[in-house]
């Protein structure tokens, strides 16, 4: 609503220069058409032409940027999120709040608080890892904008996740932030390096099948 | 939507209703790793008595991984190579997990491509070519680039049949490690097979 | 000077305006109508040539009745030019301008009038404008003898005599202005030797627009025109061009695309499967039919994949329509892969582009399945040797293929077997990185690709490459070409409509040349499409069962080397030593017609005028390890003559 006053503050300036223009006051110098001078007609414009002409300007531009404001939120907000899933938060949410009702170890808290945080430092690495990639796909025009900025704004939901992964740290237990980070990190590194580990097992089933692999029970292709 | 907590043990689970609901969304795998790894977490940290630990490797699990390890490779100098296998897998999975997450990765990481690195060895010297094509897949995944890791991949998938992703890996590993004659040996090798499957002898 | 504004009262001005307006619009239009015109000919032009009728006729015979009714049903459309309502607009806009040029010749003698308005004073007196003083007067002299009023012959009419008169008045101007100083003045400033002369500028409306009711009408116009009609298109023509990527992806679909990949985890073993789950988040497909979930599309292509039935008429339809997307639909992917720089997720996609374009699910043996009339349940059955490629099919007799696929009617072998020898593959004969004008990469140079290639049959018999002598796989030294590599491509003819019944809409196969660093496997650039290649080769005789040796009377001339040269996105590096490089060249629509080599990039200082070139290679094996992998190899690499592994790619004994 700002943009609306200072648009009217302009427009008391504006219509302080007053149009005492030059309507009907054609002059025919010693023209060709001379029959034509006597049939100059004047048509009466009422002063409040142009005030009605900056109101219907103003009106409709406030309308459209109101419009297409409404317009951009709502796009954004179908925008699908940068990752799939914030379980790791969401988990932590929920175990601190079932303690609130119930007998919770407090160390379930602190591990889950653990997950959250290697998880953040996770996305944080992706996201630097990936910002110049994406930033060259936007400006190539592989990608849309909407993309872009959510992508940006990822970045900054990302940093403050893990600083407020810090300050629950510290709740939890004073003076704890400074170990809990270089834990977080440790604890990032290897749940990826497990994760891979336990995918093996899936990555065969999928080779068996893409492969049409005949296999024995013990591993070993049959003849 | 909520969770289930288990008092005795201490372990979170998931009601029914949302491991439905969260299949439906095809969410469920993210979220059953998430869970799991707080378990993991919650149950190790409950076994610590200092509330400053470190990321420290224990040195009990070290030794219980070590020796499971060494056995498998006694069982490998008898040339038992089916239980020195069995054996080494096993290493391999109680390092998995009995190893809790916020030990020192670094020790973490050699402890375990080193014991892959016999396991596939292993995998490869009897047959069992796909596990060693996965066990290789996981150690390039972790980082390693070395000329046997190639070699090892390229053989694994020429018994595989698959000869164009065996010259693919011998062709990059040859790019890498241009002076490696088990690399070129293998690639002479890939391209008598190629060109055999596409019929162009 | 005086100004005059004038309403066009005698609608003189406003059909001028108009009229231009019209030709501004309909001249582009109708000059686009033709070229579509007489493009849609030269393609029916060129379909009738023998390579092109071969495998589309073949593709037509075996499009299933459904996907027949499907492309008549979407396609017809398009296909008249003559009787689109862009013709008839075209028709309406020259009916007009007739009208227009009719009515403006018409009333069209007050366009002499302004004619009168320029005054050369040389041209009034006839004499050239160098002419001297004296020329001046003895030409003014003459004339004024001539058209004096008292020296008029007496019995000229009354119009005669004014204009004898009138011209008399210009002469004496004319001499006026170039013997009088004032007078002159005049002219030079003016134009005219009277001095300043009104102008009148018109305002190109007819008059009865301007009239005081009518003006109203006017200004609401104006006011619809510029406030709202105007901002509106605009505003319609930028949310369309931003609610598209630059590769005809919808932004959302392009976002879904790209948080697939970014939610990608390493673990994930990249399946066609898995693509085509990614492609079915695609917004075109929501917006085609609204109300449905990806998982629904993600079930219609699967089922188009494996030949199922989708249930009930309305979905086969929907699938095709579906289907018929997807060709785009997987470009933007492709491009989005490359921005993310995945190698084997890049490679898939393009794998799922072969399986959507001939309906089959992705293979060992898709090679063979991609072919008409084979019996998968016989294939399978009857399977005695590792048989998934066509090289390998075409090593057996016609009639044992024809056991071996399940096909015993001998027409429908033979439209097989046609099929089969006609799917071009390419052979690798060698590849370089090149700099005009440079004998080798030096440091900071700017080096394309070049990749000599055969275009062979299956059916062929290899031809190793040192049948072919150098010069026909040198890179041409001439001008023409080192100003511009990359134009000798264009002149390669368009590749002809691909062999793909299933999918709905006709298909011309490209290959994508994909580029990625050995050092990560990491795409270095978006990918090359290549969409013009001569086919000739398909057509030569080689048949490696006929034929066992290549005798001394093989001649390579009777083939065609053909180039693929693509271009580097980037410089080559400051430092000496090798690059390595993989080139993946995929086709869009056949399996088996792939190429993928590795490439190295020997970065070499440039030669010292002084010294000779063989020192400066022994130099550099001193320092050429850098660039390398930093794999902890513990093997020092000296420079070993190993730049040879590009061309000894392909299978060559």
């Amino acid at each position: 609503m700002d943009s609306n006053s200072t648009f009217e503050g302009d427009f008391h300036g504006f219509n302080g220069t007053s149009f005492n223009g030059t309507y009907g006051n054609s002059t025919n110098g010693n023209g060709t058409f001379t029959g034509a001078e006597d049939k100059v007609e004047t048509i009466p414009i009422s002063f409040y032409t142009p005030v009605l002409y900056a109101v219907i300007l103003v009106v409709s531009l406030v309308l459209f940027s109101r419009h297409y404001k409404q317009q951009r939120l709502r796009q954004l907000a179908e925008q699908p999120d940068i990752f799939d899933e914030h379980d790791a938060e969401e988990l932590y949410r929920e175990i601190k709040e079932m303690s609130q009702t119930q007998k919770v170890h407090e160390k379930v808290l602190k591990a889950a608080l653990l997950n959250r945080g290697a998880e953040a430092i996770r996305r944080t690495l992706k996201l630097k890892e990936l910002g110049p990639q994406i930033e060259l796909m936007y400006k190539s025009g592989t990608i849309g904008e909407d993309y872009w900025e959510r992508f940006k704004a990822e970045t900054k939901v990302v940093e403050a996740e893990f600083r407020d992964s810090i300050q629950e740290a510290e709740a939890l237990q004073p003076g704890w932030p400074k170990l809990f980070a270089t834990l977080c990190q440790e604890i990032c590194f290897n749940q990826a390096l497990s994760r891979r580990y336990h995918s093996i097992l899936a990555r065969k089933e999928v080779c068996i099948k893409e492969w049409d692999l005949q296999l024995n029970s013990d591993g070993t292709l049959k003849k | 939507m909520s969770l289930l907590y288990n008092e005795n043990s201490k372990k979170l689970s998931l009601p029914e209703e949302r491991i439905e609901a969260a299949k439906a969304a095809g969410s469920l795998e993210a979220l059953e790793i998430n869970l799991e790894q707080v378990n993991k977490l919650a149950a190790g940290i409950i076994g610590e008595s200092n509330p400053n630990f470190t990321p420290q490797p224990n040195d009990e699990r070290s030794k219980m991984i070590k020796s499971m390890f060494e056995s498998g490779l006694a069982q490998l100098k008898q040339q038992k190579l089916v239980e020195a296998l069995k054996n080494i897998t096993l290493a391999v999975e109680l390092a998995q997990r009995s190893r809790m997450p916020y030990e020192a990765f670094a020790i973490q990481l050699q402890e375990i491509q080193f014991m892959m690195r016999h396991k596939i060895d292993l995998s490869l010297l009897t047959g069992r070519f796909l596990d060693a094509l996965q066990d290789i897949e996981f150690l390039m995944n972790t980082g390693m680039a070395q000329s046997d890791v190639f070699i090892r991949k390229a053989d694994a998938l020429l018994k595989l049949r698959q000869y164009q992703d065996a010259a693919v890996c011998c062709e990059r590993g040859l790019s890498l490690f241009p002076n490696e004659t088990k690399l070129k040996a293998l690639m002479h090798e890939i391209k008598r097979n190629l060109a055999e499957f596409n019929g162009e002898n | 000077m005086a100004l005059n504004y004038d309403y066009d009262e005698s609608s003189e001005t406003w059909p001028f305006f108009l009229l231009t307006v019209l030709l501004m619009a309909v001249l582009p239009l109708t000059l686009l109508q033709l070229r579509a015109l007489f493009s849609s000919d030269s393609d029916s032009n060129n379909s009738s040539s023998a390579e092109e009728s071969e495998l589309s006729s073949l593709s037509k015979k075996y499009t299933p009745p459904a996907t027949a009714d499907f492309a008549a049903k979407f396609q017809h459309k398009g296909t008249s030019v003559l009787l689109s309502l862009r013709s008839l607009l075209c028709l309406v806009g020259w009916l007009a301008i007739a009208f227009l040029v009719q009515r403006i010749s018409a009333s069209g003698i007050s366009g002499s009038m302004s004619g009168a308005g320029a005054f050369d004073p040389y041209e009034i007196l006839g004499i050239s404008s160098s002419a001297s003083d004296r020329d001046i007067k003895s030409a003014y002299r003459k004339l004024s003898l001539k058209f004096h009023p008292d020296k008029l012959p007496k019995d000229l009419t009354e119009a005669a005599k004014t204009a004898m008169e009138e011209a008399f008045v210009q002469i004496s101007k004319a001499y006026e202005a170039l013997t009088d100083e004032a007078v002159k003045e005049n002219y030079l400033k003016y134009g005219h030797p009277d001095g300043p002369q009104t102008t009148s500028h018109g305002i190109a409306l007819p008059s009865l627009l301007i009239d005081s009711r009518a003006s109203l009408v006017l200004v609401v116009l104006y006011i619809a025109s510029f406030v709202v009609i105007l901002p509106y298109f605009v505003a319609q023509w930028w949310n369309r061009s931003k609610m598209y990527t630059r590769g005809g992806l919808h932004v959302k679909t392009a976002a879904r695309f790209a948080s697939c990949l970014v939610n990608y985890k390493p673990s994930q073993v990249v399946t066609v499967d898995m693509i085509v789950h990614w492609l079915s988040r695609a917004e075109e497909f929501r917006i085609l039919f609204p109300g449905h979930e990806p998982l629904y599309f993600e079930n219609l292509l699967q089922d188009y994949l494996h030949g199922r039935d989708s249930g009930s008429a309305k979905e086969n339809e929907a699938r095709l329509r579906c289907v018929a997307k997807c060709h785009t639909l997987l470009h933007g992917m492709l491009e989005v892969c490359c921005g993310f720089r995945n190698l084997e997720i890049a490679i898939a996609t393009l794998d799922t582009f072969k399986c959507i374009v001939q309906g089959v699910p992705m293979s060992r043996d898709a090679q063979i399945m991609q072919l008409p009339n084979v019996d998968a349940a016989a294939f399978h059955e009857g399977k005695v040797d590792d048989i998934c490629t066509l090289g390998k099919l075409f090593t057996y007799d016609n009639d044992k293929i024809g056991k071996i696929l399940g096909i015993k009617d001998a027409d429908k072998l033979k439209d097989t077997l046609d099929v089969a020898a006609a799917i071009p593959h390419l052979q690798l004969l060698r590849a370089d990185f090149v700099v005009p004008g440079e004998e080798y990469v030096t440091p900071l140079s700017t080096p394309y690709i070049a990749i000599k290639v055969l275009v062979r049959s299956a059916m062929h018999r290899v031809i190793p490459t040192d049948k072919f002598p150098a010069e026909m796989l040198a890179e041409p030294q001439d001008f023409e070409h080192m100003k511009n590599p990359f134009a000798s491509m264009e002149k390669q003819p368009v590749l002809p409509t691909s062999y793909a019944p299933r999918f709905p809409v006709p298909r011309r196969n490209a290959w994508m040349c994909l580029l990625a660093l050995q050092k990560d496997v990491r795409i270095l650039q978006t990918p090359y499409k290549l969409e013009r290649l001569s086919l000739a080769n398909m057509h030569n005789h080689l048949d490696k069962r006929t034929v066992a040796k290549l005798g001394p009377d093989f001649d390579p001339h009777q083939w065609e080397v053909a180039s693929i040269r693509m271009p580097l996105g980037q410089q080559a590096p400051q430092e000496v030593g090798a690059v390595h490089m993989r080139v993946v060249i995929k086709a869009t629509d056949y399996f088996g017609a792939d190429l993928d080599l590795t490439m190295t990039m020997d970065v070499r200082e440039p030669p010292r005028v002084d010294e000779v070139r063989d020192d400066i290679y022994a130099d550099d094996s001193d320092d050429g390890d850098d660039s390398e992998a930093d794999g902890e190899s513990d093997d020092e690499d000296s420079d070993e003559e190993y730049t040879d592994i590009d061309t000894d790619t392909d299978a060559e004994d």
